[in-house]
């Protein structure tokens, strides 16, 4: 998508960094030089800006909000989808998906996608021990 | 371990070493603790299907997970389907109320006796409480019961575990229970990645909050000298707190072990 404003300027972005801030604590926009740029190639991949991510998977029912079935799978697909096509290492790759999944949790969209390469001998559990 | 700490040191553990396999011994011991479990009318109704995670196809395994378990599913090794078994009452017609009778559990003193059982029991209570809308209430608190007692276990046995609710329609075309077993719980079960404090004991309500004496509404109230004593033998133990800078950390070590988001 080519019309993508500065990730900052998005609601669910700024959602996603303060959560961070709040559980994690440090610098979320600024520790991990890389978390932005994932998730604006992730928006380029779906074709989606982060707020039309976050809406698509939820749905106001009797003014009640609720977790869209449907949206929270397409886009755990597409994750699965965007994670395999990193170029680099099994690590690599699971960290840009995984920087993705965590900008969805925060914003309150349960997604759990599992172990990223914990088999043994994978090269996670070679540079994880 | 003494019975105070297994309770003390019981947490909800959802990180579990996903290739440590547990012992066939250690799941037995789990379920003979199930079955020994107190329960009304002798009836036992808890019932169980063990899965190992390993000897399911992986499209299986897939469709077992939910949202909010996945990951836990995914991880340990062990999965313990508990079920409600209401036929049990109506197949055993105070058959095992007698078996109390003869071993002297339910004595005359206590004005037992198998015609009591066959003429009364039975036909006069247990047969239309089955009926009742109560009925998987109450066996269901029995069902608590053993399972509570197989959870302890695991946690006696060096092991973590956590309960999590489950999808009965797939458990019943995956692992083909009676269909008058209704579905409670599965008992994850596997040795723990995390530390066996995981953080703390989990946030409780008030004592005074939850238990009254004499009437609702005059809490219960709670003798410091006692919690002194249970602290002492561990039964009580350091609560968790909000940002425990310790468990953060542990928290994203095993994230980046196990490539998990944070």
């Amino acid at each position: 998508m080519d019309d993508l404003r500065p990730l900052a300027s998005y609601a669910a972005v700024g959602a996603w960094l303060d959560s961070l801030r709040q559980h994690w604590g440090g610098d979320p926009a600024n520790d991990d030089p890389e978390r932005l740029d994932i998730l604006e190639a992730f928006c380029r991949f779906a074709d989606n800006d982060p707020d039309e991510i976050i809406a698509g998977c939820v749905l106001v029912r009797d003014g009640e909000k609720r977790i869209r079935a449907k949206g929270r799978q397409r886009y755990a697909g597409l994750i699965a989808e965007f994670q395999s096509g990193v170029e680099g290492s099994r690590l690599r790759r699971a960290k840009w998906g995984n920087t993705v999944r965590s900008f969805l949790i925060h914003n309150g969209i349960l997604l759990q996608s599992g172990v990223q390469g914990g088999e043994p001998g994978s090269e996670m559990r070679d540079e994880g021990d | 371990m003494e019975f105070k700490e297994v309770i003390g040191r019981r947490r909800s553990i959802r990180f579990f070493e996903p290739d440590k396999p547990v012992e066939r011994e250690k799941i037995q011991k789990i379920l003979e603790a199930a079955r020994l479990a107190s329960c009304a009318v002798n009836a036992h109704w808890a019932k169980a299907i063990v899965v190992e995670r390993d000897k399911l196809p992986e499209d299986k395994l897939e469709r077992m997970k939910t949202p909010v378990a996945a990951l836990n599913i995914e991880l340990a090794p062990v999965h313990i389907y508990w079920y409600a078994d209401l036929g049990v009452v109506n197949r055993i017609q105070g058959s095992r109320l007698k078996e109390l009778v003869d071993v002297g559990a339910l004595a005359p003193t206590h004005g037992w006796s198998h015609k009591f059982v066959d003429d009364f029991v039975y036909p006069q209570i247990l047969k239309p409480m089955t009926e009742g809308p109560g009925y998987p209430i109450g066996a269901a608190t029995d069902c608590g019961v053993a399972i509570c007692q197989a959870l302890l276990t695991a946690f006696d046995e060096g092991l973590g575990g956590c309960l999590s609710s489950f999808n009965g329609a797939i458990a019943k075309e995956l692992f083909h229970p009676p269909d008058d077993w209704v579905p409670l719980y599965v008992l994850l079960i596997g040795y723990p990645a995390e530390s066996w404090e995981a953080g703390g004991q989990r946030p409780r309500p008030p004592f005074e909050e939850q238990y009254h004496d004499g009437e609702y509404g005059k809490p219960f109230a709670r003798d410091e000298k006692v919690v002194e004593e249970l602290m002492r033998a561990k039964m009580i133990q350091e609560p968790a707190s909000p940002n425990n800078p310790k468990r953060t950390e542990e928290i994203k070590r095993l994230a980046e072990r196990l490539g998990l988001p944070l």
